[in-house]
């Protein structure tokens, strides 16, 4: 039966590239459509109406987007299996080099902001974290998944760019590698023991950390989570956004109608807090649907990774599903005030090419997992 | 599928159930934002749809006025230019048409920017203002605002683009600045404003604080059209606040001019006293307002790879071997050990052997006898190179450090270097090999591994002149006699003596290196010490006018006077300027004379701080 599997995923290689592109999982494609699309009208609106000068680049990402998609899916998946730990030690390469070249190139260099390094080398490492990790999963025997020796260098894997983004610092993109990787870990069949040891632990140490904060620090936590505090500084991002989407009501006030954010009190209101706008001017009819969407989305991805047949290919299309998730969730959580303003991204919604381009990045690593599902990498 | 690998199926068993786990962990998760949507959107809504409507709180807020900088005298180095632009709102200005005509009798406005405000009035929401006309003259301000009754929904904004009126003489100083990163936000709200500026480089980054002020906020109740109904509350901006450097803009102008005549030199000139610079030039510069006015990204690249690297303020950044100007640190450390004295003496023969290795004099023939005194004014290599050795590095690395090497000072100029005083400790960390004595060797005539900054070095020279522990300074107001927190350097009076008579040999003294220095005015005599630092290990002796420029030695010169009563501390580094007593002395010698004309630290009462009487009176030129 193994020579049959092997047989079989030959000849599945041997499919022609055409096939393997009219093969991928088109409910997939349409929900991300969808969602962009949703962006794209309200991206449209802040500008006043204008496709210019969100809308239209927008637009031309999220098409080049797709052909990136689909040329991930299309390329063999052993490709990817052959590139992860590459990617991975690059991407580690260039988080390590954005502090050398930052430093020695000064204030002078970063005033212009030419490269946006530090942007570029975190994205690298979400594709990379989710391939590392699937990587090591597949290659790893499934009874030494619980032995403490092989959960350590997974969780190295996860921790090294963790302390570098933090150090950037970039919380949101921490919490990213972090949720990302442990879930992926979970999944892989870590034992309970460890995440209740891990739970446990975190709710006792919690305490201690907090004594071991400087006051300012201190205040500074208390402000992020009630940022009425502070309604000038920290605060006044979130007030702003809460009543632009408190005032959009049951069913919104119409496109390009929502004053908070046309009169300019949103900040960031065509990247980061694009979803307060959309919110206000399509009302909580608008804003559920949108989350409708996403979680459906996301559970399709999940549903994708269920058919695969190998750790790599599940743990591929599953990364893709909760780094969706997480951004998701991190940013509509901080939109709506339950989450501290970390600098997260709508994934397919906010403006911006490089989140658009990694998001569609891992939905093409996912679809590459579905389109090879029989694939076993045992021949 | 009839045949399973072993445990595979259970593997796959496991990733299904842990993956309904985690699914309906984020299906719950989402259910609660979810319901938080609901909360704020439905069952809220008409809290906050009256807070957003009805009664809306506005805040606004503005930008201070970002605070001058200015020379000792007042002289203006850096200041603002107010923009007034006109703005109008369509929704607030009844008849845009006619709006727009009766604007257009008042101040001139271009036909095809008409055509624009109306377009873009057509396609935008009719709140938000649209920009009319830029860089407004005080005569068309006073015009609309006497017309302003008649004017509805029509605004005069103000705003600020940032002055650098001296062009390229300041720019390493001023620095510039630029649209706020994000990596720059730092809690305070103005930074969040459109348009805000914060410094990027030199002191309108070193000060930036200060400079800045505090932004002020009015907040306002607005109605649904977005119509101002009253004030509620209004908090004044603070702008920031002027700063007055201790830089005398006269003696920098003549300096700059004067290092042009050198393809990169640098110069700081410093009041021995109160560490306060008075002149900090280096050579080639860059013009900030260009920068600061908008500069293309393909300017700019050229900027940053042009050679001779423009942007970089040679005086802080510039590490160079200093040379035989470390001869004083070696003298020091010297005496202080007592292994030389005033009288003690080496034979120099042209060269000096030790370990197995020959170290040369710059002078072949050598100088026979040579006492400090004699060491100091001819620059003897051997004399050194043996106090050197006897001293040994620890003693010398420390000696160093205490006159201001390997440090950086906190006075304002951000990015300075720290230079390197090598030592045991610090050759294991970076070679992991051990310290050699003929390394110490190098050290005592400032070669090898030490690298030092013409800031550094001004430093030092101000240091020995008054034997006090000298930091630079560059806020004229840091600084009054009462306040001299100057700490003494716990140096041998005695030991200071002998190194600044040797100084002033090796200027005023037959057979001196540095008698090109020396001053027209005969009653001014100054102290110095000439160096020439080898740039890299080159088979000739690097004096040669025929080698190629990059490799001919730095030239370095650093001076205090009037001798008896030391008041003003210079250094100058000529980058390749083949010798210290050919290029660096001259150099030096033109910016002293400045200072003696200029005379910066006068005081108006003419008290002893007066350097020369009456005969030199007539410097103020400018």
């Amino acid at each position: 039966m193994t020579n049959l599997l092997g047989h079989q995923s030959l000849a599945d290689r041997r499919r022609p590239v055409s096939e393997r592109i009219w093969s991928v999982y088109w409910p997939l494609i349409v929900l991300i459509t969808c969602i962009t699309v949703i962006g794209i009208v309200a991206l449209w609106s802040v500008a006043g109406g204008s496709f210019a000068p969100y809308a239209e680049r927008q637009t031309i990402r999220f098409l080049f987007g797709m052909g990136l998609l689909f040329a991930v899916s299309a390329m063999p998946i052993r490709f990817w299996l052959t590139m992860a730990y590459p990617a991975y030690v690059l991407a580690i390469l260039a988080l390590v080099a954005v502090p050398l070249v930052g430093y020695e190139v000064g204030g002078a260099k970063r005033w212009i902001n030419v490269g946006g390094f530090s942007v570029q080398s975190s994205e690298l490492m979400k594709v990379a974290i989710v391939l590392a990790l699937a990587r090591y999963y597949q290659m790893l025997p499934h009874k030494l998944v619980s032995h403490p020796l092989w959960i350590i260098l997974p969780l190295g894997l996860i921790v090294a760019p963790v302390v570098f983004v933090m150090k950037q610092p970039d919380l949101g993109t921490a919490i990213l590698f972090a949720t990302v990787g442990l879930t992926m870990m979970f999944l892989a069949g870590v034992s309970w023991i460890y995440w209740i040891v891990m739970a446990v632990g975190g709710i006792v140490a919690a305490p201690y950390a907090w004594d071991g904060l400087r006051d300012y620090q201190k205040e500074r936590v208390l402000i992020f989570f009630d940022p009425e505090r502070d309604p000038l500084g920290a605060g006044y991002h979130i007030m702003q956004s809460k009543i632009a989407l408190g005032s959009g009501g049951l069913s919104g006030r119409g496109l390009m109608q929502g004053t908070q954010s046309q009169l300019n009190f949103l900040p960031e209101k065509h990247t980061d807090f694009l979803f307060a706008v959309y919110a206000e001017e399509a009302g909580f009819v608008g804003s559920i649907s949108l989350l409708g969407l996403y979680l459906i989305t996301v559970l399709v991805l999940m549903s994708m990774g269920l058919r695969c047949k190998s750790q790599f290919a599940r743990l591929l299309a599953a990364g893709a599903a909760i780094a969706l998730a997480v951004y998701t969730t991190v940013n509509i959580a901080m939109v709506i005030g339950v989450l501290p303003v970390v600098g997260a991204p709508l994934p397919l919604f906010s403006y911006g090419g490089t989140a658009m381009l990694t998001t569609m990045f891992l939905l093409g690593l996912a679809m590459s997992a579905y389109v090879n599902r029989d694939e076993t990498f045992r021949s | 599928m009839a045949v399973k690998i072993p445990g595979s199926g259970h593997l796959r068993g496991r990733f299904t159930r842990r993956m309904f786990m985690v699914g309906l962990g984020q299906t719950a998760l989402m259910g609660v934002l979810g319901a938080r949507l609901y909360q704020l959107q439905v069952s809220e809504a008409s809290r906050y749809r009256r807070l957003a409507e009805k009664n809306r709180i506005g805040i606004q807020m503005f930008a201070p006025t970002r605070g001058r900088i200015l020379d000792r005298n007042g002289v203006a180095l850096a200041a603002n230019r107010e923009i007034r632009r006109l703005v109008i709102i369509p929704d607030l200005a009844g008849n845009l048409d006619e709006m727009l005509d009766l604007l257009s009798r008042i101040v001139s406005i271009s036909p095809e920017r008409l055509d624009a405000v109306l377009r873009l009035a057509k396609s935008q929401n009719n709140r938000i203002p649209i920009h009319v006309k830029s860089g407004l003259s005080w005569e068309e301000m006073a015009r609309i605002n006497v017309m302003m009754p008649q004017l509805s929904g029509v605004e005069t904004q103000y705003g600020f683009t940032r002055l650098y009126p001296h062009g390229a003489d300041f720019g390493h100083l001023t620095g510039y600045v630029g649209a706020v990163e994000r990596f720059e936000i730092d809690g305070d709200p103005v930074l969040h404003l459109p348009g805000m500026l914060v410094g990027k480089a030199g002191v309108e980054r070193g000060f930036e604080k200060r400079l800045r002020g505090r932004g002020g906020n009015v907040k306002v109740e607005i109605d649904s059209k977005g119509h101002i109904l009253r004030t509620i509350d209004k908090t004044e901006q603070i702008a920031g606040s002027d700063i007055a450097l201790s830089i005398d803009s006269r003696l920098q102008r003549r300096a700059m001019h004067r290092l042009k005549r050198e393809k990169r030199a640098s110069v700081v000139a410093m009041d021995v006293k109160s560490g306060q610079i008075l002149v900090m030039a280096s050579n080639p510069s860059f013009d900030p307002q260009r920068i600061a006015s908008g500069i293309s990204l393909a300017d700019w690249n050229q900027l940053l790879t042009e050679p001779g690297n423009p942007l970089t303020n040679r005086a802080i950044r510039g590490q160079y071997p200093p040379g035989s100007t470390f001869k004083m640190v070696t003298a020091l450390a010297a005496l202080e050990a007592g292994v030389i004295d005033e009288k003690k003496k080496s034979y120099c023969g042209g060269s000096y052997r030790f370990a197995d290795h020959t170290y040369r004099c710059w002078k072949s023939s050598g100088h026979r006898d040579v006492d400090l005194h004699k060491a100091l004014r001819e620059s003897c290599d051997v004399f050194f190179y043996d106090a050197a050795r006897k001293t040994g590095i620890t003693a010398l690395s420390a000696m160093a450090r205490r006159l201001g090497f390997g440090q950086t000072f906190d006075c304002g100029l951000p990015d300075q270097k720290p230079g390197l005083i090598p030592d045991q400790d610090w050759k294991i960390a970076r070679f992991n090999r051990g310290w050699l004595d003929g390394e110490t060797v190098l050290a005592g005539i400032g070669q090898g591994y030490v690298l030092t900054t013409p800031l550094q070095l001004a430093v030092m020279t101000a240091r020995i002149a008054t034997g006090r522990k000298i930091v630079p300074m560059m806020v004229k107001a840091d600084y009054t006699a009462e306040r001299d927190l100057s700490e003494p350097l716990g140096l041998n009076e005695n030991h200071l003596r002998l190194v600044r008579n040797g100084m002033f040999a090796s200027v005023n003294e037959a057979g001196g290196t540095g008698s090109n220095a020396q001053l027209a005015f005969s009653d001014i005599m100054i102290a110095g010490k000439t160096g020439t630092s080898q740039v890299a290990r080159s088979a000739s002796n690097g004096h040669d006018r025929r080698l190629k420029w990059e490799e001919r030695n730095h030239a370095l010169f650093v001076s205090y006077f009037p001798h008896d009563a030391p008041r003003y501390a210079v250094a100058v580094i000529v980058d390749h300027g083949g010798s210290g007593g050919r290029s660096a002395a001259p150099l030096a010698r033109d910016v002293m004379t400045d200072l003696v004309q200029l005379d910066p630290l006068k005081t108006p009462s003419n008290g002893p701080g007066n350097l020369t009487g009456d005969q030199l009176g007539e410097g103020e030129p400018a």
